[in-house]
């Protein structure tokens, strides 16, 4: 049984009043595929946020590999992100005056050094080694999203998060996608965490976890 | 946007420093046309005039300046200037007496450049009588004129006249050897008139260092044109750096509100950067040098941009050229540099606190 890669304990966010994440125990084993699903406002991209060190919790533990994130400073949580995690986001947010390849050695600028030949074979990986010199506004919405596949696992990261990464593609580039994660942690080994409300995406996991205003009301292990 | 505004304002501040710079030498040249700044005279002697415990008063003596003295103080005292000696004591001509004036008429057509004679600039042997003095006489340019001394007597030719509006129209000119010779007043002078350069030293200080050598006289400012030219080349100045203030604190808040909406415009990007593991102090560098850079390319085209307007303004002002001063590209990068950073500090504190989360949800 693999170890976990997650462990939270009694993990809360709140914004003044408005509480979005209440206490949540919850253990992600590593190279799982996690799926998260809820309403607008359920706290699943907070959840996703924490986990990925782009937020702090009001209260509780986390703990992501060896690292404890209440623990690491603001220095510190860059570095868990540079080391640790991929993002996929909805809206790609790709630089727009900057070229596919450019953009995913962005990432590696960070991380190390930007690595030209890494990058074009990182595009290549996902089926764009003939759209590298492209710009975002030059790419359909499935290849921006598979820039932004490349750009989050160029750095072999351990953790890769998508938010709603399928929210704004057709159904086929939506297939497309997800097989192309599907081969990619098989060969990579990463654990995913992925926030969706589409239930068919979300049947790509192993388990699929229910938040309803910020409470973990269901789990379920996928098939 | 912001290289231009960088550029616009690096220009403005090198054309006024060149031109500035420039103008001393601009002004004192054409104060220059206006004449002699500084005037030796020699203090005039008092004798009190009495008989038998009677006291009629004081008369004055005519005093003058020993020449040789004149030179010498001038040659060691390191002033930059031009000067004219002048000689003037009364010659008897037909039964009456008049004023002659000597002097050195090379002199005298530098340090007089509106003296316009009508006739000929006298050589040996000639004179130039004033036009009211000839009106006075009846005489006319080409004729001979007999001048006596206590010892001698002289005939000269009038070679013009001169009509300058000014005491000159009263006067006799011959030159300075010839009226010390028929004068007996051999290696004397009544007054020495100086255009002194004023670059630098006030001319009040200059006239004070020259005093300490001349106890016996005075040494004082044609005040009108020193004040003139010293206070409007001290207004100008101020003018010039006023402007340059003004223009500099308008680039510096339109720096500000540009990379504001830079900031503004790809806050994005900025949060992006964090969520890939950009530091803040990373993140900032990127965009201090982003703007650093600009700064350098801004001076650079300001620079060359200074130099035209400069040229401009000084062959339209003074009909001269401004020169070059490759020092001023030094002077215009860092004005830009200055400018973009400083201008950047509000917008670089805003990328340093952006909140990666919030950006990209598009708050």
């Amino acid at each position: 049984m693999a170890a976990n890669i997650i462990e939270t304990g009694g993990l809360t966010r709140s914004y003044g009043d408005i509480c979005a994440l209440k206490p949540l125990d919850l253990l992600v084993a590593e190279g799982e595929w996690l799926s998260v699903m809820g309403h607008s406002g359920s706290g699943k991209s907070t959840l996703l946020n924490i986990m990925g060190g782009l937020d702090r919790p009001s209260a509780g533990s986390l703990r992501v590999g060896t690292e404890d994130l209440l623990a690491l400073t603001e220095d510190g949580l860059a570095r868990f992100r540079r080391e640790y995690v991929g993002i996929i986001f909805q809206q790609h947010h790709l630089v727009p005056y900057l070229s596919a390849v450019e953009n995913v050695m962005l990432a590696q600028y960070f991380h190390s050094v930007p690595d030209e030949a890494e990058a074009r074979s990182a595009l290549e990986r996902v089926g764009l080694g003939h759209r590298l010199q492209n710009r975002p506004g030059e790419l359909s919405g499935g290849e921006q999203q598979r820039v932004c596949i490349a750009r989050a696992i160029i750095n072999s990261p351990k953790l890769l998060l998508g938010d709603e990464p399928t929210g704004n593609l057709d159904h086929k580039s939506t297939l497309m996608v997800m097989e192309l994660l599907k081969e990619l942690r098989a060969e990579e080994r990463f654990t995913v965490i992925m926030v969706t409300h589409n239930q068919e995406v979300a049947a790509w996991g192993d388990r699929t976890i229910y938040l309803d205003d910020g409470v973990l009301v269901r789990e379920e292990r996928n098939k | 946007m912001l290289l231009a505004v960088l550029a616009m304002a690096s220009s403005l501040a090198t054309a006024l420093g060149i031109v500035s710079f420039s103008m001393e030498k601009r002004v004192a040249e054409e104060v220059r046309k206006y004449g002699a700044n500084l005037v030796i005279i020699p203090e005039t002697a008092r004798i009190t005039v009495g008989s038998g415990g009677l006291n009629f008063g004081e008369i004055s003596e005519p005093a003058y300046l020993e020449q040789r003295r004149v030179e010498e103080v001038l040659a060691h005292s390191g002033l930059k200037a031009e000067e004219s000696f002048h000689l003037r004591c009364p010659l008897r001509f037909r039964n009456g007496d008049i004023v002659a004036e000597g002097v050195d008429f090379v002199e005298i057509r530098r340090l007089f450049p509106w003296w316009q004679i009508n006739g000929a600039w006298p050589t040996a042997g000639e004179v130039v009588m004033g036009s009211d003095l000839a009106a006075r006489y009846g005489l006319k340019t080409g004729e001979m004129v007999e001048l006596a001394g206590p010892d001698q007597t002289v005939h000269l030719r009038i070679s013009g006249t001169i009509a300058t509006g000014g005491e000159e129209d009263g006067l006799l000119f011959l030159s300075l050897p010839e009226l010390q010779q028929v004068s007996g007043l051999g290696g004397r002078l009544s007054t020495v008139r100086l255009l002194v350069t004023t670059e630098g030293e006030n001319l009040r200080q200059k006239a004070a260092t020259l005093q300490a050598h001349f106890p016996g006289a005075k040494v004082s400012e044609v005040r009108q044109i020193a004040r003139t030219s010293e206070g409007l080349l001290a207004k100008v100045k101020l003018l010039m750096v006023l402007v340059t203030a003004v223009v500099l604190i308008s680039a510096g808040s339109s720096v500000t509100g540009t990379m504001s909406t830079t900031v503004l415009e790809r806050s994005r990007e900025i949060g992006l950067m964090k969520a890939m593991g950009g530091t803040r102090w990373g993140v900032l560098l990127i965009f201090s040098a982003e703007a650093a850079l600009l700064g350098l390319l801004g001076g650079v085209a300001g620079y060359l941009l200074g130099i035209a307007i400069a040229q401009f303004i000084t062959k339209t002002v003074f009909a001269a050229s401004s020169g070059f001063s490759p020092w001023f590209a030094a002077v215009s990068v860092g004005v830009s540099l200055f400018l973009a950073l400083l201008g950047s500090l509000g917008p670089m504190i805003s990328v340093f606190k952006l909140d990666p989360v919030r950006s990209l949800r598009g708050e």
